[in-house]
């Protein structure tokens, strides 16, 4: 079984009003394991794709399957609760609690899953270091750079062992250094942990490290290509 | 929870500028709420207490005295009425009096006087009349000598050792009539018993009024250890004695000083609105700016899974927080001067002063440290910025999150 099944997925915007077809009959399969990005040009739909993907919105018509759970059937706490457990996101910025330390960021969502105090120590120390910023758990995301507070989001993501993570655009506040580092961390997690990565981008560079390149315009899929060496 | 009381302390001190002038705006209002409410409960406990040393917190009466005070209201005295009232507990001490309007009369000059009859050595213990006593001796003993206040001696131009006349309606109808002598001139707070009022030995009042029977009485003051169990005990008197006697409680007899008071606390309790809703709409704003500066920070927190519900705590908790740090603070600066004045009363002066020698009221401004005072007014600020938490609430349940992230 696809982690995500999208079938038929149209998104109308302001319906009552001046409609806006955001997405016009998306269906998309995402396997375990995939590196995926998804691209297109601005006002194509991608961050409506991933809202939608993740949960956080519903479509005006079509179906969303995660793992076989139609999202539809959910009331609005147990989505919530679903994407407690299975989704992990990354957004382009101020992704943190800007008052709790990247160790307290990233404990907070084992905090909401009820992992017992020790593991949840343990796990976000491990995954920080995964990222990289082991020497910084303790500084708050304003004593982070940029780049730095995207790899705590990725821990973050990582460490609630979601199904799938999704992340849109995370790379677009960030220069090109900073951008490679966190693909380079995204790409030994997914190595390392099999973990499910779905990203936005419109970042050359990022398209080059996808495993696949979905291509949306106007909120339709016009390429899905698949690159095996990557 | 625990998390969530730490993203709040953090979130408060994190624009610690702010915090601190809404926490203070809170400290105001209750600092200023607290002086005045315990100015004013210690005023209304002084005039309440100054009344009921005069009539006790119970009275036993013949039924329809309290409402038809004539001296054919009377009744007579009977052992077994001691008896019973001495069974009951809680009663500290009972007063028998007997009151009677008369004409007086000296030389040339007359005038209505009230006669109150009392048990010397037993009034003095409640209300030290001894001391009041400013030409003459306080009487002690059974004879007929009488007590006048100053301002009746000074009308009727009568001295200690002088004869006084009176004339009046004695029980069931007879003349009451006699002459007795001026042993001693008193001086009250108040002006209207300076002017009015003669005190004559218990015996020597039942023997005017009716001198056929003796235990003639008008009432029975009754002074109870606990004022606060008034109305359980005066149940407890009704049952005890039969149905020929009315147990009347000092708010029945004093309800001018209630209704005075009543209509003082509504002024009181409009200067605490205005307060409040100042200090109320301090935390509420700032609640809500913090509510809506942190909107894509709580807009992330509920898409990674966190519940509504949990997020409205945040609130809550920042609101708390101030409010409590104002309450301690207000607290903390209140109490001293409170209890300061509390047993450093100011005095008064001047026109005031006169008013409060009318109740017969010592004329000084004692503030009352009464809990219910402090208990109240946090109460109300507790309440309050719930109050103004309520907005933020209702916001955190609904909005959008993916507007929120747009901002
Ligand atoms: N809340 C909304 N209300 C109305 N229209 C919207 C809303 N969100 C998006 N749209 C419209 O839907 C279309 C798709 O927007 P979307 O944000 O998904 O594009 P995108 O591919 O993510 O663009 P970008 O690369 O600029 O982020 C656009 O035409 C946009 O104007
Ligand atoms: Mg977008």
């Amino acid at each position: 079984m696809s982690i995500i099944e999208a079938k038929n997925i149209y998104k109308v915007y302001n319906e009552t009003k001046v409609p806006v077809n955001a997405l016009n009959g998306v269906d998309l399969k995402i396997e375990e394991g995939e590196f995926t990005a998804i691209v297109g040009p601005s006002g194509s739909g991608k961050t409506t794709l991933l809202n939608i993907l993740g949960g956080l919105d519903l479509p005006s018509k079509g179906d969303i399957f995660i793992e076989g759970t139609n999202l539809k059937d959910l009331s609005s706490r147990q989505l919530i609760n679903f994407r407690l457990h299975n989704i992990g996101f990354v957004f382009q910025s101020y992704n943190l609690i800007p008052v709790l330390t990247a160790k307290e960021n990233t404990e907070f969502i084992l905090e909401l899953q009820k992992v017992p105090k020790k593991e949840r120590m343990q796990k976000a120390l491990e995954l920080l270091e995964a990222v990289g910023i082991a020497d910084k758990v303790d500084h708050k995301p304003g004593q982070l750079s940029g780049g730095q507070q995207q790899r705590v989001a990725v821990a973050r993501a990582l460490a609630s062992q979601p199904r799938f993570i999704i992340a849109d655009e995370p790379t677009a506040n960030l220069d090109s250094r900073s951008t490679n580092e966190l693909l380079e961390i995204m790409a030994e997690m997914n190595r390392k942990y099999h973990s499910t990565f779905i990203f936005a981008t419109h970042d050359q560079r990022v398209m080059d490290k996808a495993h696949r390149i979905v291509t949306i315009d106007d909120g339709k899929i016009i390429g899905d290509e698949t690159f095996k060496g990557r | 929870m625990r998390t969530l009381i730490k993203i709040a302390w953090r979130n408060l001190w994190r624009n610690r500028r702010r915090t601190i002038l809404t926490a203070s705006a809170v400290v105001l209002a209750l600092f200023l709420a607290l002086i005045m409410r315990s100015m004013q409960f210690g005023s209304y406990e002084q005039m309440i207490s100054a009344g009921v040393s005069q009539v006790g917190d119970l009275q036993v009466h013949d039924t329809g005295y309290q409402a038809n005070q004539s001296i054919d209201r009377a009744f007579f005295y009977r052992k077994s009425m001691g008896k019973t009232l001495a069974g009951i507990q809680g009663i500290t001490r009972v007063l028998p009096g007997l009151k009677t309007f008369s004409l007086s009369s000296y030389g040339k000059q007359t005038k209505g006087v009230l006669i109150s009859g009392i048990n010397p050595v037993l009034q003095n213990q409640q209300n030290h009349l001894s001391g009041k006593i400013i030409q003459g001796k306080y009487p002690t003993g059974d004879h007929n000598d009488v007590l006048l206040g100053d301002k009746l001696a000074e009308f009727l131009k009568m001295k200690v050792g002088d004869t006084l006349v009176l004339l009046g309606q004695g029980y069931r109808g007879i003349t009451a009539y006699g002459i007795y002598k001026v042993s001693g001139i008193f001086h009250l707070p108040s002006l209207q018993m300076n002017s009015e009022l003669v005190y004559m030995n218990l015996k020597a009042a039942q023997d005017f009024v009716y001198p056929y029977q003796s235990g003639l009485l008008t009432s029975l003051s009754v002074f109870l250890k606990d004022p606060a169990k008034l109305e359980s005990k005066k149940k407890e008197i009704e049952h005890a004695l039969d149905s020929d006697f009315e147990v009347i409680s000092w708010k029945t007899m004093l309800s001018d000083i209630l209704q005075t008071i009543k209509v003082d606390n509504i002024s009181g309790q409009i200067m605490l609105l205005i307060l409040y809703i100042i200090a109320a709409f301090g935390i509420f704003s700032t609640i809500l700016m913090m509510t809506m500066e942190k909107r894509r920070q709580y807009a992330i927190m509920v898409s990674i899974g966190m519940e509504r519900r949990r997020l409205v705590w945040v609130s809550i908790f920042e609101t708390f927080i101030i409010s409590i740090i104002g309450i301690i603070i207000g607290l903390l600066l209140a109490s001293p001067v409170i209890y300061y004045l509390h047993f450093h009363p100011i005095p008064i002066t001047g026109d005031m002063a006169k008013m409060y020698l009318e109740f017969n009221i010592e004329p000084v401004l004692p503030f009352s440290i009464k809990a219910h005072v402090f208990l109240s007014q946090t109460i109300i600020v507790l309440v309050l910025s719930l109050l103004s938490s309520l907005y933020p609430i209702i916001y955190l349940s609904r909005f959008n999150i993916l507007n929120a992230f747009r901002h």
